[in-house]
């Protein structure tokens, strides 16, 4: 029994010595879409909490929860929600569910070449294009030319919710060039006079907006401030923030910054939509 | 990819100067550039199809999943001593000390996803024994109905669907080893066979499946089935998030080899298993588990009470004169509880307590432990761990008297995943 004690004791002191943790910048890092929107959230607090670091960082929401359940990051930005398998690697290792906090909306935007006479496309013609049905501008009302697909690496959060919500969950056509990012993806829209692509609509510069049909006949709906917050545009999605457990201290000071007026402010400057 | 990145900065730089140089140039060749918009327009196009063609096999190569994790060790026995044990006819000799430095787990997992719609593993362990051995092999096919593939059929050698421990990886697992129980019951835990996993909602999964029923440790039948029908494993779970509720059912036929007619015994297991989660605020998060197996199982002992011993003069395994055979197989129970305390990110406490009796009928069997460990993560992939086991278990002296071995152990690991 004494033994027995005094293991205890041991293993105990064991347990506190390591726990012992010093303050730290916080550190940020997964969706690429909302890279530009968490670098502009760290400068703005920095400046205004004079002492405080928040390193920012992309690589694709998937990379985010990665690095969230290894511990490499305090907060984990995502542009879709955590899947059930990636909730319960984080609860194997923290005994928690996470914590997910919604910070922005976000349109799903389609873009065309601005020299593209398309102007609208419903969400069918878009899963039929995709997935490499339709592959040609003329099947869908447009020129005689085939369709040049781009999207993103299957590590994006945009990309999987492009899939869920567009492609009913199906894959994508071999035929997509896969670009690292939203900005890549836009780039290569805007150089192709066929291309057709997706992803934030903040990123929509050089490009054309498509306007999304929920079904044939139903109206087709750019994606504006509007459509986006009062949700009639098809394709818009929260982002969210990814926690291992509730904010504390100077993560939850920075959380409740971005949720206040000037978060939210910032957000809608940097072309996102409020909550 | 350094590489190419350096070749394509260069020749972008070779690019973007070539105009530069031609104004700095003589007057008389300001009006020929060095590279026209159209040779630039195909020198990008060139590079763009290059791009597209790594990219292709970029892709590809992303279809291969490389996992894995290492486990080195050193135990410190309470029962060691610089001698071996001869014991045994013919006689074997075994090492008395139990402190020692070994790899408990050297262990590498290749994922290939060859479609979104089937995915094979080739999983392989070089740990403890030193050989090679593989420990997992087998395809699985997703259904395409569903975004999450919510339905998925596995054939080849997999972990048995049974219980809470088996399918958890010893990676992410708070405590060196798992609980007595399983450890006799599912001895390697893995098997082969065919399995049905069904996610019907987000909580509810079944998951049902035919084995061989031996096992990949057995010692008998590793390789081979002897019995035409396969055994059943069936798992129910429930899992609300900050709750986990399950059930499990094995029924199979074993087979205890005699020289004449074999005997036959029911392989009966019945389990349940919950964990809890919650969090201490400022401390950490909190998980409290339980599992229980309950059955009907060949039990060794019986084995030697009721069976000659096959020696060199007389090499025959039969029943002891007026032995029941049904007596090989005897009702067992096994469980454990155990919480785990994370203490901030980096640091984690965790005790269980476990009971093996392998015959419910008897007395002055049962296996008793006490664990205890903390984990330290020293970064995203690599932990420190030490544990300390105080087991009790009842070694006949003689004349009804009983003693407890001295056999405690300190664990001290690292383990490094990626």
């Amino acid at each position: 029994m004494r033994s027995l004690i005094s293991s205890l004791v041991i293993l105990a002191a064991l347990a506190f010595a390591t726990a012992a943790h010093a303050g730290r910048p916080i550190t940020i890092k997964g969706s690429d879409t909302m890279v530009i929107l968490g670098q502009r959230w760290a400068e703005k607090y920095m400046n205004e909490m004079s002492g405080q670091v928040v390193m920012v960082t992309g690589g694709g929401s998937g990379t985010g929860i990665a690095a969230l359940i290894n511990g490499t990051t305090d907060i984990c930005q995502a542009s879709r929600p955590m899947k059930p398998d990636e909730k319960l690697k984080l609860r194997d290792r923290y005994q928690t569910m996470g914590q997910e906090i919604a910070v922005a909306r976000d349109g799903l935007a389609v873009y065309f070449n601005e020299s593209n006479p398309m102007q609208k496309l419903s969400i069918e013609q878009l899963k039929a294009i995709y997935m490499g049905q339709v592959t040609n501008w003329k099947q869908v009302g447009g020129k005689d030319a085939t369709i040049v697909l781009y999207g993103r690496e299957n590590s994006s959060g945009t990309y999987v919710f492009f899939k869920d919500n567009v492609l009913g969950g199906r894959d994508f056509s071999p035929r997509v060039q896969t670009l690292p990012g939203t900005a890549a993806v836009v780039n290569a829209v805007s150089k192709d006079p066929n291309g057709i692509g997706y992803g934030g609509a903040a990123y929509a510069k050089g490009v054309k907006d498509c306007a999304i049909q929920k079904d044939a006949k139903s109206t087709a709906i750019l994606p504006t401030a509007a459509t986006v917050k009062d949700g009639s545009y098809p394709l818009w999605r929260h982002l969210y923030f990814y926690l291992r457990k509730k904010p504390e201290g100077d993560t939850k000071k920075f959380v409740d910054w971005v949720l206040s007026p000037a978060g939210q402010q910032l957000a809608t400057q940097v072309g996102y939509f409020p909550l | 990819m350094k590489r190419r990145s350096f070749v394509m900065a260069a020749m972008a730089s070779l690019v973007l100067f070539q105009p530069l140089r031609a104004d700095e140039a003589p007057a008389e060749s300001v009006n020929e550039p060095a590279v026209t918009r159209a040779e630039l327009q195909g020198l990008l196009d060139g590079l763009n199809e290059q791009i597209q063609a790594h990219q292709a096999d970029l892709d590809k190569l992303k279809r291969f999943k490389f996992s894995g994790y290492v486990q080195a060790r050193m135990d410190v026995g309470e029962a060691s001593s610089d001698s071996v044990k001869v014991s045994g006819s013919p006689a074997t000799i075994a090492p008395a000390n139990l402190s020692r430095f070994y790899i408990r787990r050297a262990r590498l997992k290749l994922t290939y996803d060859a479609s979104p719609l089937s995915q094979a593993v080739v999983y392989l362990d070089g740990g403890q024994d030193r050989t090679i051995r593989l420990l997992e092999g087998y395809i699985t096919l997703l259904d395409p109905w569903t975004p999450l593939h919510d339905h998925q059929l596995t054939m080849g050698q997999f972990n048995v669907p049974f219980g809470y421990e088996i399918e958890r990886s010893s990676s992410v697992r708070e405590l060196p080893e798992r609980s007595r129980a399983e450890n006799v019951l599912f001895s390697g835990e893995r098997d082969r066979g065919i399995k049905l996993e069904n996610q019907w909602t987000p909580q509810f999964k079944t998951t049902t499946a035919l084995l061989n029923g031996g096992g990949v440790n057995s010692a008998d039948f590793p390789n081979t089935d002897p019995t035409r029908g396969k055994d059943f494993v069936g798992r129910a779970r429930w899992s609300q998030g900050v709750w986990d509720l399950a059930g499990s059912y094995y029924f199979g036929r074993q087979v205890t080899a005699l020289t004449g007619p074999d005997v036959w015994t029911e392989k009966r297991r019945v389990g349940v298993d919950a964990q809890f989660f919650f969090a201490l605020p400022r401390v950490g998060g909190t998980t409290l588990r339980g599992e229980l197996y309950q059955g009907q199982e060949a039990n060794p002992d019986s084995a030697k009470a009721l069976l000659t011993s096959p020696s060199t003069a007389n090499p025959v395994r039969l029943l002891k004169s007026g032995a029941n055979a049904a007596h090989l197989a005897t009702d067992m129970l096994g469980w454990y509880v155990m919480g785990v305390q994370n203490l901030g990110e980096r640091a984690q406490f965790v005790m269980r307590y476990d009971i093996y009796d392998p015959n419910t009928d008897l007395d002055h069997d049962q296996y008793k432990r006490w664990s205890f460990g903390v984990n330290a993560f020293y970064d995203g992939f690599t932990r420190a761990t030490v544990s300390y086991d105080a087991i009790t278990t009842e070694s006949s002296i003689g004349a009804g008297r009983f003693r407890d071995p001295k056999d405690n152990l300190w664990t001290f690991q690292l383990q490094h995943k990626f």
